[in-house]
């Protein structure tokens, strides 16, 4: 019941929004602290062994049931975490954007769906919430209504339907293949038609890889998670794209996590979800380089940074019995992806208001108006490139020692995907350096104005403050959260191999903080070879980005369709005539025989015979012909009498 | 059983009775055409709860020795549910819609007589009834297509009425043969030509009954006289163009393929084998059309053709998921796209915008009408919290059950290329600023929109909670399997 009304707080909430008009509540605020409050109830009753279950009892093919367990709660803690800290930035934020209202409505109703998706007990009632967030969201995309928006709207929305397509036809495939309807936490099924589960796999990877923005599904990311109002870009970035990555996880399920690849139910899983995170990240991480907008450059490391969950995730399932580290360190890259990926959009946000400008270039020099922020961006920055002492190195190593540990058994790829993880924490280092360095400490050629004037600044600190103490919290103690829930959390999936694995990590090895140290070290100056050559704002040509060979795919498709029209037009012009011609011609005869007044057959005359009675008779004696010849017709045995008075 | 004659006397009865009253003001002939729909409906609802609840409700007429049977089974039973609900629906909005049109007898007097005939479609007992209502329903519908006189109008109810004789014809013929061969009629006891067996001819037959009943259902290449009755005034288009007459094509497919072949036979055909890809055609074919309409109602039309095949497909699968589906997308299909017509004729009516490209900030005047149209094209694509993603669901279930899963793509195909079809005009529609001034006042206005939006509402209720219809969608299933 707890879970009910963890869902249905936001909808209250959403609710009094739009009734009470002249409020001065912040019911944002206050719903979503509420959620918090309720979300560690639910961890507290999780940890006493409570039975988290709730089942709607409808009638009919759908019955919606919620359950929680110890992956759910990770996700849950988090959302609920970021939703509030968002809540205390986006009020003051949204007075400047525009339409603070409806963008509160919105924020309320996508963490009810939220939630619904992370505590769903089947995967009906999780597709149902999934699609609820989705036409949610899309509001955040297009709060601004302007036309980069609508478009980016386009993106988000199409994208979109067509993972919850391929969601919705994974469930039946899977369903279809294993004689019931997947449920969330039931462990791996056993198909009884091993194709149709693998295409249902397959659906399924695509649809929520869509969601996590897994390349080549990830075109419509940066756009919408740029265009929306900053508070949004945050929770899109934080945490909305975790929705899909939670996906992925429930689908490992499904295959069987923690089991030896051989009795897996969908051995290639893990190596494509391997592969595709491998690319996912170097995708990200190459286009955020070359990005000249702050926001879009974060967009595009959500990309990358949901590689790194997707390749752990694979690796986890890859490695089998063995993969405990690769999953650990997927869901903990996971939380603390949300973190400093929130805080570092929420810090842009804080400049964006001060200087409408996101535009890396035309910013510069700004730690001096904004100390404070600079010193929170400096923080998340650190975060996500993996230095030691914040939260992402925590992640990152634990995925670093499962790719090594993959790489050790010497199969090729997998030495590659390790020598490939580095370089992407060198890129990832040189991107950040690039930001931070433009938009605080160098100067640009023509800077945007700045003006300080309204006093919600304090209230952008706070909120930042708070994620920044659970980062530097994480980053100093990061044994203390992976025990708590991280590892459970994997327990709970059945990688019974995680709490040794993890255990096994020393997060203090000179090996692991040396090599972050190089990482970062190596990413500077990286970054400042590519400002001196100018070299970050190569535009790379249409074939080489994915966009470019869509528009083109785009086109094809419809100059195809067109000459399909322009051929069915043609052909059908050409049956018209054909029956047009045949019409007027059959017409001209049956007039000349109408007016011939006899008609002659053989030796016969019939004079005087109208026309069409004689058409009615060679018909008549026609099918009387027909019908008696024919085989595959006899009269009935009854009388011909029974036979037109059609007996009862 | 009275419930059945009651039900098809009280739509005939109101229509005479509105024949009869031309000096009748407004009021007073709203007031009995609502009248008797209700009536209409109480009726057939009574008759179509206890023919899902089991029981059995039929009558018989001898007529000069051709028994003209009514009987409910729990299809026909779904399908006057549907037709006598919506018909209220239609009735409320046309009361609105209609206010200021001219002839309003005439078109009250045949939508009432269309009314008791497609319930006529519903209640037949044997082919011979089936035919019979069938053809009427041309008759009947005929004058409600040309009711605008122009000339336009008169060239779709030509073109509309030779489509479906000609189909009536091909029918006629079929149900010769079917006599021949099975010596019985009747739906009540098990498949006609189940004793008959996969006989030389039993393909041809099939397929003789399949174009015959394909012309309304608008199978392509069927379907050409569907666009072309658009012209008819949109409650017309919104009840009988997309969901009574062309549902009694539907029907009867339907009751060819399960009541006069049974699903066993039609399994054993190589013909039976090729129809669900008819369905996946029309179905593709007809959406990437509609994305191609610029008229808003020329779009909602060839959206529908592709729709029906819906229907269709899940009948043709032969699987008992699939005709889940297919019944499930009957309740679906009909409350969404009549909430999508409605909408459309608002936007007319209100606006006098007809073409999708110049709906461009409709929305801001209409919030309502768009919201619900919103809703409906979420419906269409087959997104969860509308009913049509139940009726999707089961069809691709029953497609995958059926040994046949590359129709489940199709579908998913269909659904993104619905988004294409429905979002940009939504979106669109709330382009701009809002300001402008909102014409959704009035008691007109009130008429046309409250159907609308209730039938969205339903249409979201229902995917929520689609074990609301699943009983008869149940016993429809076990009927037949």
């Amino acid at each position: 019941m707890l879970l009910v009304v963890l869902i249905g707080v936001p909808l209250l909430g959403a609710a009094a929004l739009l009734r009470l008009r002249n409020h001065r509540a912040d019911i944002p605020l206050i719903a979503s602290s509420l959620v918090l409050v309720l979300a560690t109830l639910v961890l507290r009753s999780a940890a006493q062994g409570g039975e988290l279950a709730y089942k709607l009892q409808l009638s009919g093919p759908f019955v919606p049931s919620l359950r929680a367990d110890a992956l759910s709660m990770v996700f849950v803690l988090a959302a609920a975490f970021l939703w509030w800290a968002v809540s205390i930035y986006s009020p003051a934020y949204m007075h400047e954007e525009g339409r603070p209202r409806s963008f509160a409505v919105i924020t309320l109703l996508t963490l009810a769906a939220v939630m619904g998706v992370f505590f769903a007990g089947d995967f009906l009632t999780l597709l149902l919430f999934f699609e609820l967030m989705t036409i949610a969201s899309y509001f955040w995309v297009v709060h601004r209504r302007d036309r980069e928006a609508i478009r980016a709207g386009y993106f988000y929305l199409f994208f979109s339907i067509i993972g919850g397509l391929c969601v919705a036809l994974g469930i039946v495939l899977i369903g279809t293949a294993a004689g019931r309807v997947p449920t969330v936490g039931g462990g791996p099924l056993h198909p009884l038609e091993p194709r149709l589960f693998k295409h249902g796999i397959a659906a399924l990877l695509a649809g929520f890889g869509i969601k996590a923005g897994m390349v080549p599904l990830h075109l419509w990311l940066p756009h919408a998670h740029s265009t929306a109002p900053t508070p949004g870009s945050a929770l899109l970035s934080g945490l909305l794209i975790k929705v899909g990555a939670y996906g992925l996880i429930r689908t490992g399920e499904l295959a069987g996590w923690g089991i030896p690849q051989a009795a897996s139910t969908a051995p290639w899983l893990g190596t494509v979800l391997s592969i595709l995170g491998v690319c996912t990240m170097l995708a990200g991480v190459a286009a955020a380089l070359l990005q000249s907008d702050a926001k879009r450059l974060l967009a595009y490391h959500s990309v990358s940074q949901m590689g790194y969950i997707i390749l752990g995730l694979g690796l986890g399932l890859y490695l089998g019995d063995q993969g405990g580290l690769g999953l650990v360190g997927a869901i903990y890259h996971i939380v603390n992806h949300a973190l400093f990926k929130a805080a570092l959009f929420l810090g842009v946000g804080v400049i964006y208001v001060h200087t409408r400008q996101t535009s890396l270039y035309r910013l510069g020099g700004l730690w001096r108006d904004f100390p404070i922020t600079a010193l929170l961006m400096l923080l998340a920055a650190l975060g996500i490139t993996g230095a030691p002492g914040l939260n992402g190195y925590a992640s990152k190593t634990l995925l670093h020692h499962a790719a090594s540990a993959a790489a050790s058994s010497g199969e090729p790829w997998l030495v590659w995907v390790e020598r490939l993880f580095l370089l992407v924490g060198v890129g990832t280092a040189a991107s950040f350096t690039k930001l931070y360095y433009l938009m605080f400490l160098g100067k640009a050629a023509e800077p945007a104005a700045v003006r300080v004037s309204h006093g919600g600044v304090k209230r952008f600190h706070i909120s930042m403050g708070l994620l920044a103490v659970v980062m530097v919290g994480i980053g100093l103690k990061p044994d203390l959260l992976l025990g708590a829930l991280i590892v459970p959390a994997a327990e709970a999936l059945g990688m019974n191999t995680a709490a040794p694995a993890a255990a096994g990590v020393g997060f203090w090895d000179s090996s692991d903080t040396a090599g972050m140290v190089v990482t970062l070290a190596l990413g500077m100056a990286v970054c400042w070879a590519g400002l001196k050559t100018g070299a970050f704002s190569w535009q790379p040509p249409a074939w080489l980005t994915l966009e470019g060979l869509g528009s083109w795919a785009g086109g094809g498709i419809g100059a195809a369709l067109h000459l399909m029209e322009a051929a069915y037009r043609r052909a059908f012009a050409y049956v018209c005539g054909a029956g047009r011609a045949f019409r007027s011609r059959l017409i001209e005869s049956c007039r000349r025989l109408d007016h011939t007044r006899h008609v002659i057959l053989g030796n016969l005359k019939l004079a005087g015979i109208g026309a069409d009675l004689a058409l009615v008779m060679v018909t008549l004696v026609l099918l009387v012909v027909w019908y008696l010849g024919s085989p595959a017709l006899r009269l009935p045995a009854a009388p011909l009498t029974t036979w037109l008075g059609m007996p009862r | 059983m009275i419930d059945l004659v009651l039900a098809l006397l009280s739509g005939a009865a109101g229509g005479v009775v509105i024949a009869l009253m031309p000096r009748a003001g407004r009021r007073l002939r709203n007031t009995v055409v609502l009248a008797f729909a209700a009536l209409g409906a109480v009726f057939a609802w009574r008759a179509a709860v206890k023919a899902l609840n089991g029981h059995a409700v039929g009558v018989d007429f001898g007529i000069g020795g051709l028994p003209l049977s009514l009987q409910l089974d729990p299809l026909g039973a779904v399908f006057g549910i549907i037709a006598s609900t919506l018909w209220l629906f239609a009735a409320v909005y046309s009361f609105g819609y209609m206010a200021a049109e001219h002839k309003q007898r005439t078109y009250y007097t045949y939508l009432l007589l269309a009314f008791s005939v497609t319930l006529g479609v519903a209640f037949s007992g044997n082919l011979v009834a089936l035919y019979l209502f069938y053809e009427l329903l041309t008759f009947v519908t005929y004058p409600l297509v040309i009711h605008g006189r122009s000339e336009e109008a008169v060239r779709a109810g030509r073109k509309y009425v030779l489509y479906s004789l000609t189909g009536a014809g091909a029918i006629l013929i079929g149900i010769v043969i079917t006599y021949a061969w099975a010596g019985r009629l009747d739906f009540a006891r098990g498949p006609l030509l189940a004793g008959v067996g996969p006989r030389v001819g039993a393909g041809w037959l099939l397929a003789l009954f399949v174009a015959g009943f394909g012309v309304k259902a608008a199978v392509m290449p069927l379907h050409r006289w569907l666009p072309a009755a658009m012209v008819a005034p949109t409650p017309v288009s919104a009840l009988l163009h997309a969901v009574a007459v062309v549902y009694s094509g539907v029907f009867g497919i339907l009751r060819v393929v399960y009541s006069v072949f049974g699903h066993e036979l039609v399994r054993q055909l190589s013909f039976g084998r090729f129809l669900p890809w008819l369905a996946a055609f029309t179905i593709l074919a007809g959406v990437i059309i509609a994305t191609r309409q610029d008229v808003l109602k020329r779009r909602l039309a060839y959206h529908t053709i592709s729709q029906l095949s819906y229907i269709l497909l899940g009948a043709f699968t032969l699987h008992p998921l699939g005709l889940a589906g297919a019944v499930l997308h009957m309740f679906g299909y009909s409350i969404l796209k009549v909430s999508l017509f409605f909408a459309a004729g608002i936007i007319a009516k209100q606006t006098g915008k007809l073409k999708v490209s110049e709906m461009n900030g409709v929305g801001w005047r209409l919030p309502l009408t768009m919201t619900a149209f919103g809703i409906a094209s979420l419906g269409m694509i087959g997104m969860l919290p509308l009913n049509t993603f139940w009726s999707k669901y089961h069809l691709m279930r029953g497609s995958a059950a059926g040994g046949i899963w590359p129709l489940a793509l199709v579908l998913v195909g269909s659904g993104l290329i619905n988004a294409f079809c429905f979002i940009p005009t939504v979106v669109a529609a709330f382009a701009g600023e809002r300001g402008q001034p909102v014409l959704e006042r009035g008691r007109e206005a009130a008429l046309t929109l409250a159907p609308t939006v209730i039938l969205a509402s339903l249409a979201v209720l229902m995917g929520l909670w689609p074990g609301m219809i699943w009983p008869g969608v149940e016993s429809v299933v076990n009927w037949f399997f």
